[in-house]
């Protein structure tokens, strides 16, 4: 459904991704790891066709993303990146109807399913961060879009929400949905995960299956913190916090 | 429905209560007159040759600086952003005050000096408008700020006499314009449809440029459009009546305050809600004082921030 050939991206002088080539097909979740300033968002604004400056090749379904109009594009792939400026007092509705373009079923469905049924009325301004989060995945469960890309999806929620989220991504995979989506935290990764892109920090990128990249041999050298457990019960190691050799 | 949801509406209930403001603004001036029956030929004069050319004036260029506000405030996704916020207005009052000083005592040459002076802006504007929305807005204080030191050695070279009608140009003149009002009138209805027509690109672009393009809006052409379009608006509403401060400002806002933020509703909002304030702070400027006049300008301000202010205070509580 995405193939991505030979991706070079660079933000500045820095080189994010050297290389990079992947595929993916309906029903899979991408997860992309990486440290700070890998280039995780990039990338999803690359397979978005939001950010145009990169070299290589991304097909979604067998065409170039350079082909595509704005309004093919914006039907096939949902992006939900940074939480949008509140300066203008939109209100959580108007917001989710400007994704929904008259779904109206769907809008009330995703206002249930995210609990926002009770804020629906209010302006994004007044909302925490949490709430705010909520109202772009909702705007995400508006839009019909086979492809969703999702950048940290669980930032800011509670740990309901989170893993609310995380039983939503499984189960629009499970519907046909392909999704790709930035994590940053080890345990949800590993539990929804078909497939891992891991980004270096270094321009180095790998591609694989869960199972293979989420060991403590490949994440340690890369995010430079000590890791215990291994598959889902793969976490960062927190008893050592006040050890002087680690303190900054 | 309620009228927010209904633009057909909205439009026909604003028209009806601007006409009626209006009319009763008409009658007033130096004496009452009333427009149902004018008592004389004279009168009757003052009415129709006078009084409402002038009105009518105040409410297209208000209704022009009030949409171009709205326009300038979602491209730049800057509550703050103004129709003079990228130096257009400057640019106009250099070639209107420089037209002064080459061809003094000639209006239309004025108006031509402050057209031409709002182009030349408009396109170093315009040369920046691929850079993102902070850079293009410290472009454009940059410009403005170019803009008034030029002024400020034009007026230094102005005689005395010169240098009232300059500052009298800049603080707002609806008295003198040169261009007819029928004009000014089409160029706000064609103002307020394209922006009616732009209405779903916008409201998505104040999600952010990068939600907007995520929902299928073409963001660069969008803005170059938008660019083009409210300079061009305010390079009419400055050549008609010099540069009026707040409006642009106020309006929107206080639109968004009582209709919400959509820009179907903010727009026709604006469009009759910037050219009803600019009619009554033009009333003001010619009735308080009469028969001298006051500047329009100080008057739109003293009108518009009291009001803006109790909304806002409103709203909070």
């Amino acid at each position: 459904m995405i193939k991505v050939q030979d991706l070079n991206l660079k933000r500045a002088d820095k080189q994010l991704i050297t290389s990079l080539s992947m595929q993916a097909k309906q029903g899979d979740v991408v997860v992309v790891l990486g440290p700070n300033g890998a280039g995780k968002s990039t990338l999803l604004l690359a397979l978005s066709g939001l950010h145009t400056d990169f070299s290589g090749k991304i097909t979604l379904q067998g065409k170039a993303l350079n082909i595509y109009t704005h309004l093919e594009l914006a039907a096939n792939i949902a992006w939900q990146g940074e939480l949008p400026p509140t300066e203008f007092g939109l209100t959580v509705e108007q917001r989710l109807e400007l994704a929904a373009h008259g779904a109206t079923e769907k809008l009330k469905q995703a206002l249930t399913y995210l609990e926002l049924e009770a804020l629906k009325h209010r302006a994004l301004g007044e909302l925490s961060s949490g709430e705010r989060q909520r109202v772009e995945i909702a705007a995400m469960m508006v839009r019909d879009c086979p492809v969703w890309l999702m950048d940290e999806p669980t930032a800011h929620l509670d740990m309901k929400h989170q893993v609310d989220c995380l039983k939503l991504i499984k189960q629009q995979s499970v519907e046909g949905r392909l999704i790709i989506t930035v994590l940053h935290d080890l345990q949800q990764a590993a539990a929804v995960a078909d497939m891992v892109v891991l980004l270096d920090g270094k321009g180095g990128v790998q591609v694989g299956q869960a199972e293979d990249l989420l060991t403590t041999a490949q994440l340690e050298p890369i995010f430079e913190v000590k890791l215990q457990g291994s598959g889902r019960n793969l976490m960062p190691v927190y008893s050592n916090l006040s050890d002087k050799d680690d303190n900054p | 429905m309620s009228i927010k949801q209904s633009p057909w509406a909205m439009f026909f209930a604003l028209f009806a209560v601007s006409v009626c403001i209006a009319w009763f603004l008409l009658g007033l001036g130096e004496h009452w007159i009333n427009p149902f029956n004018p008592t004389s030929d004279i009168d009757s004069r003052i009415l129709w040759e006078l009084r409402s050319p002038r009105l009518l004036t105040a409410f297209a260029v208000g209704g022009m600086l009030a949409l171009a506000g709205a326009w300038f405030q979602v491209l730049l996704g800057n509550p703050l952003a103004e129709p003079y916020v990228l130096g257009v207005a400057g640019s106009a009052a250099v070639g209107a005050v420089s037209a002064m000083a080459m061809v003094p005592d000639t209006a239309w040459a004025v108006s031509l000096g402050a057209f031409i002076g709002a182009w030349v802006g408009i396109a170093i504007v315009l040369s920046f408008a691929h850079l993102g929305s902070v850079r293009l807005l410290l472009a454009g204080v940059v410009l403005a700020a170019f803009w008034a030191a030029i002024l400020m050695l034009l007026i230094a070279l102005l005689p005395e006499r010169g240098v009232v009608r300059a500052y009298a140009w800049m603080m707002g003149d609806l008295s003198n314009s040169a261009l007819p009002v029928w004009s000014l009138l089409l160029a706000w209805g064609a103002a307020l449809c394209c922006g009616l027509i732009l209405s779903l690109s916008l409201d998505k672009l104040l999600l952010g440029e990068k939600h907007a393009a995520s929902l299928g809006v073409d963001v660069p052409r969008l803005r170059i459009f938008l660019l083009l379009l409210a300079s061009a608006v305010t390079a009419i509403a400055v050549t008609a009546a010099g540069t009026i401060g707040f409006v642009g400002l106020v309006v929107p806002h206080l639109m968004r305050l009582l209709f919400g933020s959509l820009h179907k509703s903010v727009l026709i909002a604006s469009a009759f809600g910037g050219g009803v304030l600019l009619m009554l702070a033009d009333t003001a400027a010619r009735t308080v004082i009469s028969p001298a006049e006051l500047p329009v300008g100080v008057l739109t301000a003293m009108i518009g921030v009291p009001v803006f202010l109790w909304l806002l205070l409103r709203r909070d509580t």
